[in-house]
């Protein structure tokens, strides 16, 4: 990806020796950044390095304490929102800032509305709407379409032709675009990227996904402890461990924990299938069995063992969500039966899961995972709270005992109990999430996709965190669809396709090629190919690459 | 990870800076009026007079007890004043009608209000409706049956009550009026449970975030519909009181406590840290409240006017106190900024 569009000459946007200074903390210390005319530009680095800051800075919203902004080489005096926006900067926010009930065309014109005479332009809006997301963007999407009926891949691309909606942008800054997307969602998202880039519009990529850095970046600007670090110059598909390596400064020689007793289990689950394992039953303490609802999955079959940890992967659509939110009661089951420890488990409700042992750490950690207006005590303690009580009355002692352990075995910062959530990076909010999965004991982990919008070093320590668990006795499923991560940390891997079981193994016997190939149905000499041989719509050849590309990020 | 590292202690004051500053600037409106009123209206001191406006603000301290537990778990009860209606007319006619002896008309009032908070149950919990809408519904259903209960909304008069039932209100015990007493310990019991067990907490991480708390395996459904219950029984506690005081049940007379009461729910969460609805607030609120009323009408203003004032003189002191909580939360704000 070294192909060089830009021309030569003063770069779109010039930012030096930046600095902000928040009570107590140096977010960014004589930073800087410059990005060329036409060029996909990345910015890496872990979370609490500055990027957002110089964003919101670059945005308006922050006034820098020092440092110059140039656009186009001329100076702005006074960096406010109006001012960038008029300079052809526009912002794709990370959060989808929609409204539900919206139309597309009402999406992508909201606040720039076109008025006439007669009121508001709704055919022209349309008509230009739709182009945008077409001619741009490359997509087809009708402009009478409400937001709540898109996918998340389209609804991005309508917040991407919000931004270009306006006259003359020059560069658009891309905030994590791809971390509520799978793999092949993602891509439709990168080749946007890549048509603005043939129109000459450069972008500014925020991502911590390094694999999507390297596949569309021409270079990248690497930020460690509040400052431009370096600049990786050009990108090309090897770039990952480089990017790593500069970003927490030093290298990371291991992603994965070794696990103690993986080789045991490859051997004893080698050659065997779930049923015969059910047969023998020892250590199961989770099995699903024949289970389907009717509509997104059918006679799905998983089983976890003590100290095991299973990994449930597919592309999106392929109903490993589902199958997670039907094993912790959050969904019923039509056909099929779920047991714990043998027994018919009854699970008709996350609490009912809990009693039995079994907790859920979901894949929307800010929406279902989190009360983010709350403490990080309350929410570690929230699953537990009657264990912080005496007498009835809630113990501040015992909470602050419990949340404090917690917080000191999980790494958690700030080390503040009292923080309210809603502070805390991703990464740590997801160790809060884990925090209080931990605190009920409980001996069956479920995990949907516990990674995205981790940072490398939060992701490593929840892999160890969860391999740790495992080594202790605890039966582990982990619902993912990043293959590097499932063939990393888990022991057997079940890969599901069109809400069907198509492979279930030791994740020893898969090499990533394979497991890809499986997941996307297009491997070959498989008993169930008939099912798979009409690929799914939203699996487009490009799914290989892409996802390749994807994990290459997450792992080196 | 290194900027996150910031000091708890400075942090967490100047975290809570703000919303002392809004607790004060409330408490201070509050003592301004009082100062005022004792300038102004002389018989306003007096012991009788804090003591009849105390016992007047019982009624609306239990509605707005029952909707700090409503509003906490992030629903609205609009059918609170029909669960005090239903008390006060269920007590009333099961003696005056019926003949039965008062504490079984006490227990035909509180299976009154339970009544009207199960239908709330059903239809939220059960049907899925908003609580906005289903306890509307509740309230217009509630009213139409007293209507037709009592021949077009003519009172029930029962004079003649036992005095047992009579001094519910009049009576004191200990030197406590009774009123005062029964309300307390309702007052204590909803301090504890919510402010002080793991059920406030779960009840807060629902109104909060209802998917989240209900992940985390809290029994969401069994503790709304157990909410909308508890809220019926206590409003029907205050309709037994009422039709103690009066020994008249008037129709549809719960109506005019519900704003007050939603008003002082809202005045106490302004004073939280967090601004959440809580117990000790919602007191200070219905004394506000009743500070205010009692106030007014010893100066002897025009019963117009006096309304319009009532409601100025609370605007100002919520914005007051709103205005400088906005300005230390920004201060919050810029620290969250610091850690994204």
């Amino acid at each position: 990806m070294t192909v060089d569009e830009a021309p030569p000459g003063t770069p779109v946007l010039e930012m030096a020796g930046i600095s902000k200074t928040f009570p107590g903390v140096k977010a960014l210390d004589d930073a800087g950044l410059t990005v060329r005319p036409g060029e996909v530009h990345g910015l890496v680095g872990e979370n609490g390095a500055g990027k957002s800051t110089i964003i919101k800075v670059l945005a308006g919203i922050y006034a820098p304490d020092s440092g110059t902004m140039r656009v186009d080489g001329e100076e702005l005096a006074h960096v406010t929102p109006a001012a960038v926006r008029s300079r052809g900067i526009r912002f794709v926010h990370q959060e989808l800032q929609l409204v539900p009930t919206f139309s597309v065309t009402e999406s992508v014109f909201m606040g720039a509305e076109l008025v006439g005479p007669l009121g508001v332009r709704r055919r022209e809006m349309r008509t230009r709407a739709e182009r945008i997301l077409e001619e741009v963007l490359g997509t087809a999407i009708d402009g009478r379409r409400l937001i709540r009926d898109l996918g998340p891949a389209e609804r991005k691309l309508v917040q991407i032709a919000r931004a270009l909606v306006q006259e003359g942008p020059r560069l658009v800054v891309f905030d994590e675009p791809t971390a509520p997307l799978a793999a092949a969602e993602g891509e439709r998202v990168l080749s946007a990227i890549r048509r603005l880039r043939d129109q000459g519009i450069a972008s500014l990529y925020v991502s911590h996904y390094l694999g999507e850095i390297t596949e569309i970046c021409d270079r990248a600007t690497v930020f460690r402890n509040g400052t431009d670090v370096s600049v990786v110059d050009p990108i090309v598909e090897s770039s990952g461990r480089e990017l790593i390596r500069r970003m927490i400064g030093r290298d990371v020689d291991q992603l994965f924990p070794e696990r103690k007793n993986r080789a045991d289990r490859r051997d004893e689950g080698d050659g065997e299938n779930g049923q015969d394992r059910d047969a023998r039953g020892d250590g199961i303490a989770l099995s699903a069995r024949g289970l389907g609802d009717g509509a997104t999955f059918a006679d799905v079959s998983i089983d976890v063992a003590r100290g095991e940890i299973v990994g449930l992967t597919g592309l999106l659509g392929s109903g490993t969500a589902e199958v997670v939110d039907t094993v912790v009661g959050l969904r019923r089951h039509r056909t099929g039966s779920i047991r714990i420890a043998g027994r018919d488990s009854g699970i008709a409700s996350p609490a009912d899961a809990l009693e039995a042992g079994l907790v859920l750490i979901p894949r929307d950690r800010r929406h279902d995972g989190l009360v983010l207006e709350q403490s990080v005590e309350t929410n570690l303690n929230l699953s537990t709270l009657g264990r912080a009580s005496r007498l009835g009355l809630l113990s501040s002692k015992l909470l602050a005992s419990r949340s404090d352990g917690l917080i000191q075995k999980l790494d958690i910062r700030p080390a503040d109990r009292t923080a309210t959530t809603r502070l805390l990076s991703g990464g740590n909010q997801q160790k809060v999430v884990l925090g209080r999965a931990l605190a009920a004991d409980a001996g069956i982990l479920v995990l949907d996709d516990p990674t995205v919008g981790v940072d490398i070093g939060a992701k490593q320590e929840i892999y160890r965190l969860v391999a740790g668990l495992a080594d202790e006795g605890a039966a582990v499923l982990i619902a993912s669809n990043d293959p590097l991560e499932v063939l990393g940390l888990c022991d057997r891997i079940v890969v599901m396709v069109r809400g069907r079981v198509v492979l279930d193994v030791p994740a020893s016997d898969l090499t990533q090629e394979e497991l890809i190939s499986h997941m996307t149905g297009s491997a070959a000499g498989d008993p169930t190919a008939d099912a798979r041989t009409a690929a799914p719509a939203s699996a487009p050849a490009s799914a290989d690459t892409a996802i390749a590309d994807r994990a290459d990020g997450s792992a080196s | 990870m290194t900027t996150t590292d910031t000091r708890p202690g400075l942090v967490g004051a100047l975290r809570s800076s703000g919303s002392w500053i809004a607790r004060y600037a409330f408490l201070a409106a509050f003592a301004a009026l009082f100062v005022f009123f004792s300038v102004q209206a002389t018989s306003f001191l007096s012991g009788s007079n804090l003591l009849n406006a105390l016992q007047g603000s019982m009624i609306l301290l239990l509605i707005a007890l029952a909707l700090t537990l409503v509003i906490s778990s992030g629903g609205i009860d609009l059918s609170a004043g029909t669960a005090l209606d239903f008390g006060a007319w269920f007590a009333i006619a099961a003696m005056a009608t019926y003949g039965l002896p008062w504490p079984l008309a006490v227990l035909c009032a509180l299976a009154g209000g339970a009544l009207v908070g199960s239908v709330n149950a059903f239809l939220i919990v059960t049907l899925g409706v908003t609580p906005f809408l289903a306890t509307l519904g509740t309230f217009f259903i509630g009213r139409s049956l007293q209507q037709i209960g009592t021949g077009g909304g003519a009172n029930i008069n029962y004079r003649d009550a036992p005095e047992g039932f009579r001094a519910l209100t009049s009576g004191s015990t200990l030197f406590i009026p009774n009123e005062v007493l029964l309300v307390g310990i309702v007052l204590v019991v909803f301090y504890l449970y919510l402010q002080r067990s793991k059920h406030g907490v779960r009840i807060e991480a629902m109104g909060l975030q209802d998917s989240a708390a209900r992940t985390a395996g809290l029994r969401t459904r069994r503790y709304r519909a157990g909410i909308y219950i508890a809220a019926g029984v206590t409003c029907a506690v205050a309709g037994i009181l009422l039709s103690s005081g009066l020994r008249i049940y008037t129709p549809m007379a719960g109506f005019s406590y519900l704003l007050d009461g939603i008003a002082a729910v809202f005045i106490g969460a302004s004073m939280h840290p967090r601004a959440r609805p809580n117990v000790l607030g919602t007191l200070a609120g219905v004394l506000f409240l009743s500070m205010l009323n009692n106030g007014l009408d010893l100066l002897g203003l025009d019963f117009n006017a006096k309304a319009a004032l009532r409601g100025l003189v609370l605007l100002v002191a919520l914005t007051l106190a709103f205005l400088i909580a906005k300005q230390a939360r920004r201060t919050t704000a810029v620290r969250a900024a610091a850690i994204g």
